[in-house]
């Protein structure tokens, strides 16, 4: 089903907006991220959707249907809660069977669902425990069984993967991504994890302070961030964030004065620095001191001097032993600039601008 | 720590730490008991010197043929009967309309805790009046419906309903404020996941409410049983110290107070009271019983 927001503000209190004039369109059938600082209002958005809450202005449209009027019960969807919400006094098959019991479904039918989502979450060993017995990774899959029982057209996932060691969080997203994909479910999917965001979402919304800072594909949105917030929340290591006037001068020439004079803030991505031998698209050659170099596995860091400024960069393993001082490359891909309102007027896809 | 194994000497520290309640407890509770027990089986009683010449079991046997003991017992199964489901129910079904208007709860819950602070002479003087078969307020209202003036005090029909209406309109305010304390420790998520689940409004209550209330219920009605079970006071003081109209509301414990302080039958009295222990006993049993397999902790 497709979710659309129009213009939607929602306050708990009358006075502060946690949400203001929200508007997008999740696709129907598609997987979308809600990524963002925590006390941004994925939770919030979340519950909007679901009906649990009603917005204080604007209209919610489930395909062409206006549902804003209607509560949890009349929209039907699935839902798994960041605290997971089992019921405690229900055993583990008691409480996936539950909306099928509230469906109406015959006890033979639930129980035969029951056991299959169960074993599609690995916790078909676990069917006669309270939630209470179970571990933390353990209730989340069990609630993530649950939300999925009575078939949603929607299915809302609040961090529902937080609680999990890093190999079985990779297996669960690969599995939450596999069932989205078979059964075709809208799905919404709150996570703190960039990476997680990164790897199984078809596109990501960022919220912070009551706006959505881009809603994007997971590509565009690290290759062209349309602002500082969202250039500086998305990347491993953090982009390298400067004065712009540090950079004038050797970008003279390479970007035009009139985008030169506005832009108050350069990004440049850790993996924009590289040494010059191995450029690809460079824009321009810089000069600085190597201040540290730091070989982790396979993955290197280099913290250089520019300038008295500090800059990050991963693309220096081959940096010959002991360099003080040396010339490297700014790519092309990876540096942006922003005007005072942190809006991006250069680098991303429209840098031909 | 958590799994800490039991040694001497954490054993003999945890005791020391239960002497004082354990002296008090023994003194006023423990030893009054096994006496009153020993007592019961007291035949023949100097009490003047505290001489027991005789034990047996005729003090049961008198009981077991006494018509006065047995009307006792079933006035306080009546009165148990009565007093307990209703009082469950009604201060549930108000706890959940004090849970509703927040605003009002803290007023309405000092307003209910009253009748259980206040003295039972008090209460039972209220309703002695509201009682009263001329000028009382509830034969008035019954009187605006068309209900001819009932003779609650003085009919041994009306004698009883009268001890239970009393009755579980004091009870209230404790039931209600432990209930608002059970329905605030709800957590709501669990009524959200229940509205995303499809559960309408009653089946909220029937599948949330009730199962995650049911440790404050089942404390309820075992305070409420036996409570109502040891009913006296307010016989005493509604019926101005009598068992009520041709002794329609004689219970075990009037029984027994009877027997002790008016005909001075101390070991009759005691082999009523250790009647009323087993009694008490075996329904608490039934409760706990019960309780595994549909109390939620
Ligand atoms: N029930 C509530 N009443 C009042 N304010 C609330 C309530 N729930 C959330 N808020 C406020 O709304 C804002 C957004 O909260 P929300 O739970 O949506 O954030 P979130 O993005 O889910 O954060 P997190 O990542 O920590 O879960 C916060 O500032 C929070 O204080
Ligand atoms: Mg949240």
């Amino acid at each position: 089903m497709q979710v659309t927001f129009k213009d939607v503000t929602l306050s708990y209190d009358g006075k502060r907006d946690i949400l203001k004039h929200l508007n997008f369109v999740i696709q129907e059938g598609s997987l979308v991220c809600l990524l963002g600082p925590s006390g941004g209002g994925k939770s919030t958005t979340l519950m909007l959707i679901s009906g649990l809450l009603a917005p204080t202005h604007g209209q919610i449209y489930f395909g062409d249907t206006d549902v804003t009027k209607e509560d949890a019960l009349g929209r039907k969807v699935g839902m798994v809660f960041q605290n997971y919400a089992l019921y405690p006094h229900l055993t583990v098959q008691k409480n996936i069977e539950f909306p099928l019991k509230m469906a109406g479904l015959s006890r033979a039918d639930r129980a035969k669902k029951a056991h299959e989502l169960a074993a599609l979450v690995h916790v078909d060993d676990q069917l006669d425990k309270k939630p209470g017995e179970l571990s933390g990774g353990q209730q989340q899959r069990v609630a993530i069984a649950r939300a999925l029982a009575k078939e949603p057209s929607i299915l809302l996932l609040d961090e529902p993967l937080s609680n999990l060691d890093a190999r079985l969080r990779i297996e669960m997203r690969e599995e939450i991504r596999r069932i989205q994909r078979e059964t075709g479910v809208t799905t919404v999917f709150v996570t703190h994890d960039q990476d997680e965001a990164m790897h199984i979402s078809d596109q990501i919304m960022v919220l912070h302070d009551g706006h959505i800072q881009q809603f994007s594909t997971p590509k565009t949105l690290y290759a062209s961030p349309d602002n500082l917030f969202v250039a500086q929340f998305i990347g491993e290591p953090v982009i390298n964030s400067v004065p712009a006037s540090a950079l004038s001068h050797d970008l003279a020439g390479v970007v035009s004065d009139d985008i030169l004079s506005r832009a108050q803030t350069a990004g440049i991505r850790p993996e924009a620095l590289t040494l010059p031998q191995r450029a690809l698209d460079p824009l321009t050659t810089l000069h600085g001191k190597v201040i540290e170099f730091d070989q982790f596995g396979r993955e290197s860091t280099a913290k250089l001097d520019y300038n008295d400024l500090q800059l990050i960069s991963t693309e220096m393993g081959q940096l010959p032993h002991n360099t003080q001082e040396l010339d490297f490359t700014l790519e092309k891909k990876g540096f942006f600039l922003f005007d005072a309102d942190g809006k991006r007027i250069f680098g991303g896809d429209d840098h031909a601008e | 720590m958590l799994n800490e194994k039991p040694t001497v000497k954490s054993t003999i520290k945890g005791w020391l730490y239960l002497l004082p309640m354990l002296v008090i407890t023994i003194t006023f509770n423990i030893y009054p008991i096994i006496k009153s027990f020993l007592m019961s089986f007291y035949t023949k009683y100097d009490f003047y010197n505290d001489i027991v010449s005789a034990y047996g079991f005729s003090n049961f046997t008198y009981l077991w043929n006494d018509p006065d003991f047995h009307l006792a017992v079933r006035n306080t199964l009546v009165f148990v009967i009565g007093v307990v489901p209703l009082n469950i129910i009604i201060s549930l079904a108000i706890a959940l309309l004090l849970n509703k208007i927040k605003f009002l709860a803290g007023a309405f819950r000092t307003i209910y805790f009253l009748p259980f602070v206040t003295s039972t002479v008090a209460i039972a003087q209220v309703w002695n009046w509201i009682y009263h078969s001329d000028y009382g307020l509830l034969n008035y209202l019954l009187g605006l419906v068309g209900v001819n003036p009932i003779n609650w005090l003085n009919d041994p029909k009306w004698a009883m309903p009268a001890l239970i209406i009393m009755s579980i309109w004091k009870g209230l305010g404790f039931n209600i404020v432990l209930f608002l304390v059970g329905l605030n420790n709800i957590n709501t998520r669990y009524y959200q996941a229940a509205e995303i689940d499809g559960a309408n409004a009653w089946r909220q209550f029937t599948n949330v409410t009730l199962p995650l209330l049911s440790p404050i219920t089942f404390l309820v009605t075992v305070n409420g049983v036996i409570g109502s079970f040891k009913v006296f006071d307010e016989i005493f003081a509604l019926f101005q110290g009598s068992s009520g109209p041709s002794k329609s509301a004689l219970t075990i414990v009037y029984y027994l107070y009877e027997k002790f302080y008016t005909e001075w039958k101390y070991g009759i009295a005691a082999a009523s009271g250790v009647v009323l222990f087993f009694l008490i006993l075996f329904v608490t049993l039934i409760q706990l019983w019960y309780s595994r397999k549909h109390v939620h902790y």
